[in-house]
């Protein structure tokens, strides 16, 4: 495993950011973070680069310990902050030669190629560059940097859909040149669309971990029952669970391959059956929207 | 403990102040001098000895007799509100730039999120604000001889004499970045940083004023950093001169470079807040 926490917990006075996170990022993987607005995205990825130190746990990067080895860390990812500021007096090449001096690692070759992809004029000073152009700036310092980990937070925010397009297959570039990303995002459809795995974070805990691939065989069946049913048959509780039965309406979400239950389903009293993937939008509203969730609970 | 990108991007961060204090300090002292020289010494001596009541003294620093002498007229621009507030806002400006200007700013953490240590990046920045200081000094110093030496007051003092006063300037700049990076290193909003050290140095002042005039408060005046910047004195007499700036600047730089000292540790422990 390139990034491992086990129990990593961050309080401040009165709250906690994060509350015993224990996850493990594969090397050369896409992993997504999800979760809305404070759930402890942010505090995670910061206290992997040792700019926090954990309340309680620990958490390695590469074999090395987050806080007492942060140079070492730090040596081996790059990082691109949620709200990325640089030098308002310097121009973006002037940005990119100084970054690539306090990296060794960091080709300016490269930093040159990313901006060119991302269409930045790197003549233009910091401070007159919209805050697209400087989150693309950032973008070209941070994905120039061949570290075995890259960790984005938000990358594709103030955005263009062609920037944002480029940006995810610069992240898929990364995957294919064997390195690990770590993709924190808001847009689901992105991250649905990069990840390999995806973890879902919500006040301060991680509660659900997600195989995209595992995902995307996944169905919900939707229906309006016209008749008497009891519940799905023991022989097919494995591949398909029910999510909700109300008002003569039936969710049923299966988790790997849909043929075991169209056999049953044409055996059942429906109408109106309706059939779609599932998609990391449903996953996503199970742990951010219905109150059915237990704090506390892991899945996936 | 240094990397020579920090240096030099704070080099670019201070440029435009560094620039701005060599030309004030550049023409300051030909000025000083010229306007100074425009009183004839008679009429100086007259109002100094016998107008001023001889309890003023003690705010001096020094008896009124030497200020009342050309070095002694040329070592009051050392203490000319052009020559300590511009020293004392450099110190504090800089100071304050090294964490909690660049926390508010959002910039640290592009920054350390390198593999670059924060000693590394707290050093690198005090080194080059120090380096700065002893460059303005130099400007300083530099400018007040060749003013003397060419000036109006051509031949009158010698102006290896205002050596000492230099440096106690130096020592004064040091001091004040120093504790102003002490307290950025702890801070997370610049403004907030800046007011702590303006209000030290107000206090400073008035301790040092009340350790000068009150008999029985004289104590108060070690509560001053300013008591240890009087480069009136280091003009006078210069085989005392060194001794005294030595004590001087053993306060002012010994409690800068411990301030440093403190402060990088405080930096390399703390958490860092997001940008706001």
């Amino acid at each position: 495993m390139l990034v491992e926490t086990t129990d990593l917990t961050k309080r401040y006075r009165g709250f906690t950011a994060l509350d015993r996170c224990s996850l493990a990022v594969r090397e050369g993987e896409i992993f997504g973070l999800l979760g809305p607005n404070g759930a402890g995205k942010t505090t995670l990825l910061r206290l992997l680069l040792g700019l926090i130190r954990p309340t309680a746990g620990a958490a390695r990067v590469a074999g090395f310990e987050c806080t007492s080895e942060s140079l070492a860390v730090r040596a081996h990812t790059a990082y691109l902050p949620g709200e990325a500021r640089l030098f308002r007096r310097m121009n973006g090449t002037q940005t990119l030669d100084f970054f690539s001096r306090l990296r060794p690692a960091c080709r300016r070759d490269r930093a040159a190629e990313v901006a060119r992809r991302l269409d930045l004029d790197c003549s233009r000073q910091v401070a007159r560059m919209s805050t697209g152009m400087r989150q693309k700036l950032a973008l070209a310092v941070v994905l120039a940097t061949e570290a075995p980990l890259t960790i984005l937070d938000e990358p594709t925010a103030n955005l263009d859909p062609t920037a944002r397009a480029e940006v995810l297959a610069l992240v898929r570039e990364a995957r294919a040149a064997g390195r690990t990303v770590i993709f924190s995002s808001h847009v689901l459809s992105e991250v649905e669309e990069t990840c390999d795995r995806v973890a879902i974070v919500r006040s301060g805990r991680l509660v659900h971990e997600q195989c995209i691939a595992a995902l995307r065989r996944s169905h919900r069946i939707t229906a309006r029952l016209a008749g008497a049913w009891d519940a799905v048959p023991a022989h097919l509780e494995a591949h398909a669970t029910l999510v909700a039965r109300e008002e003569g309406r039936v969710v049923i979400e299966s988790g790997e391959s849909l043929a075991p239950l169209l056999g049953w389903l044409a055996t059942l009293p429906l109408d109106e059956v309706q059939i779609e993937p599932v998609g990391l939008g449903g996953v996503y509203d199970r742990f951010h929207k219905a109150s059915g969730w237990q704090a506390g609970e892991v899945t996936g | 403990m240094f990397d020579a990108a920090i240096w030099r991007k704070t080099w670019g961060d201070q440029r435009g102040l560094v620039l701005a204090l060599v030309a004030l300090w550049t023409g300051f002292p030909w000025l000083y001098i010229w306007l100074s020289a425009q009183i004839p010494m008679s009429a100086f001596q007259d109002v100094l000895l016998r107008a001023i009541p001889q309890d003023w003294q003690r705010l001096s620093g020094v008896p009124f007799s030497e200020v009342a002498t050309h070095a002694g007229r040329v070592a009051l621009a050392f203490v000319d509100p052009v020559v300590v507030l511009a020293a004392t806002v450099f110190g504090i400006t800089r100071g304050s730039d090294a964490v909690s200007g660049q926390l508010e700013r959002g910039t640290l953490e592009m920054i350390l999120a390198q593999p670059v240590s924060r000693t590394a990046v707290f050093v690198s920045q005090a080194l080059a604000t120090v380096a700065a200081a002893a460059v303005l000094a130099a400007v300083l110093c530099g400018a007040a001889a060749s003013a003397v030496a060419l000036g109006p007051w051509a031949g009158k003092v010698d102006p290896v004499r205002l050596v000492p006063a230099a440096a106690n300037v130096f020592g004064l700049m040091v001091c004040m970045a120093g504790l102003s990076a002490l307290v950025s290193a702890a801070d997370s909003y610049r403004w907030r940083t800046i007011g702590i050290m303006c209000g030290f140095y107000v206090f400073s002042i008035l301790a040092k004023l009340v350790g000068r005039l009150s008999g029985t408060l004289g104590w108060c005046g070690y509560l001053s950093v300013l008591n240890a910047y009087e480069p009136q004195r280091l003009v006078g007499d210069p085989a005392t001169a060194w001794r005294l700036l030595a004590a001087y600047d053993g306060v002012l730089l010994g409690l800068g470079l411990a301030a440093y000292v403190a402060g990088c540790r405080i930096f390399a422990r703390r958490d860092l807040p997001a940008p706001l």
